[in-house]
């Protein structure tokens, strides 16, 4: 089993080395003990310099978040950028770090669930009104929610994480 | 933006115009705090304090939890079976789904012009591996198959039948491919790796129960030939109903078809190389033994 193992190993490799980006290492005939080569170097191996570099290049991770590319409505995920021009609202909600609209859901005690609704600029007393509107309308019932003014930022009871995205993006938040 | 963020609003134009607080102007809500219950304070001093009449609940002597009486307990008679046996040595996967990897393309956080691996999903922030806790990859999941529709060249390290031929449908390419822990653990974190200066290593082939996976072409194991991997292609492409795209018009063909080879970690760099990112140059073995270690 073993010995049929590695022979289909070597076929594959063999079979797929062909098509791959793997350049084997560059053989320089060389005496075994380490030898300057090349470039006058006291280690031993050759020097290739940005030639694969920039392979390398390519793995090391972005440290800024990058700017989304245009996109003609809305993205097949459905994402949305903000509109180019803001809405003429007396409140603004901003995007997050990562162009994402900043509502998010909570629990706590395990059924205690609320929705918060960060990054609010503006009238907020206007934009809570707007929401419990919203919500009104869609459940039909009267939803409680707390204005903080120091954090800005609104708090809603129970899970409305979607509808509220969905309302702030058609704005054109 | 020109509207001005205010911290406070009302609520700081209420509070400077009241007196200053202290403590004798504080008070809890009324209503908010409840008085607790103590026991032993009732009616002719309490009586038995919520204890019961005489026997081992009074007197607090009762057996331990599971006892029955003497009868063999519950938990004792049903026999073991071993359906967590070797639980925490199992391979595991983290999943992302399809809708999520649409996302990463849409925002931008991942580039489709480039081949996909697990090192582009970790830059990218969209997956979270870790090696420590037994996690062997990334497995695709096919939640958002419908709305999925990027050409893409990805490497995953297990995929659902479902997935396979979202990604398929849409001109793309999906390999699955196995790293082994030490293997993984350099290739979702390259940097600090190479800051060790140690040569990049071989990766290692699938243990014996893993083989017959990778090497399955309808699973599109990187261990497959590729005739069959492109005969199960067109098998998949009718079962699900799509007409499938001839990769070999595209223009990103050549992005398309790059694939590793079985011993390598990173796209373009081979193992024994050692990567000085100091002076950005790249040191490669010239000894015959060590070409011929990590040739084979």
């Amino acid at each position: 089993m073993s010995a049929c193992f590695t022979l289909r190993f070597k076929m594959i490799h063999r079979v797929l080395r062909c098509a791959f980006q793997l350049p084997g290492p560059s053989v320089i005939r060389l005496q075994p003990m380490c030898v300057a080569v090349g470039e006058q170097n006291p280690l031993c191996g050759t020097l290739e310099t940005t030639k694969e570099y920039m392979f390398v290049e390519r793995l090391i991770p972005p440290t800024r978040v990058p700017v989304p590319p245009r996109h003609d409505g809305p993205a097949p995920s459905g994402w949305a950028p903000p509109s180019d021009v803001p809405p003429s609202l007396p409140y603004m909600v901003r995007r997050s770090r990562m162009h994402n609209i900043p509502v998010y859901t909570d629990i706590s005690h395990g059924n205690r669930r609320t929705t918060v609704l960060r990054r609010v600029e503006g009238d907020i007393w206007a934009l809570d009104g707007a929401v419990k509107e919203l919500l009104k309308r869609l459940t039909g019932t009267d939803r409680t929610t707390q204005v903080n003014e120091v954090t800005m930022s609104i708090r809603i009871k129970g899970h409305y994480d979607k509808e509220i995205k969905e309302w702030l993006m058609q704005k054109g938040f | 933006m020109s509207l001005i963020k205010k911290p406070g609003g009302k609520a700081l134009d209420v509070l400077q115009n009241l007196p200053r607080i202290t403590l004798a102007n504080l008070r809890p809500e009324p209503g908010s705090k409840q008085k607790e219950k103590r026991r032993g304070r009732g009616q002719y001093g309490g009586n038995r304090s919520g204890r019961g009449h005489k026997g081992e609940r009074q007197r607090g002597t009762r057996p331990r939890l599971g006892f029955e009486g003497g009868a063999t307990p519950f938990y004792l008679i049903i026999p073991k079976y071993g359906y967590n046996e070797g639980h925490s040595r199992r391979p595991q996967y983290q999943p992302l789904s399809l809708k999520r990897l649409q996302y990463l393309i849409d925002v931008g956080r991942l580039d489709p012009s480039q081949p996909i691996d697990l090192t582009q999903l970790v830059n990218a922030r969209g997956v979270t591996i870790q090696p420590q806790k037994r996690d062997f990859g990334v497995q695709l999941v096919d939640e958002g198959a419908e709305l999925f529709s990027a050409k893409i060249n990805i490497e995953v390290q297990r995929a659902s039948e479902a997935a396979i031929a979202a990604v398929e449908r849409n001109g793309g390419v999906l390999t699955n491919s196995f790293y082994d822990p030490i293997s993984l653990a350099i290739l979702i974190k390259p940097v600090p790796f190479f800051l060790r200066g140690q040569p990049i290593p071989k990766r290692m082939h699938p243990g014996e129960e893993m083989v017959p996976f990778y090497m399955d072409p309808c699973a599109r194991g990187y261990l497959a030939p590729p005739e069959q991997v492109q005969q199960a292609r067109l098998a998949l492409a009718k079962k699900y109903g799509y007409v499938l795209p001839d990769l070999s018009r595209d223009e990103l063909f050549h992005m398309l078809s790059s694939r590793k080879d079985p011993r390598q970690i990173f796209f373009g760099l081979s193992p024994g190389w050692v990567v000085n990112m100091a002076d950005r140059k790249i040191l490669k073995p010239t000894d015959e033994k060590l070409v011929q270690y990590y040739g084979s």
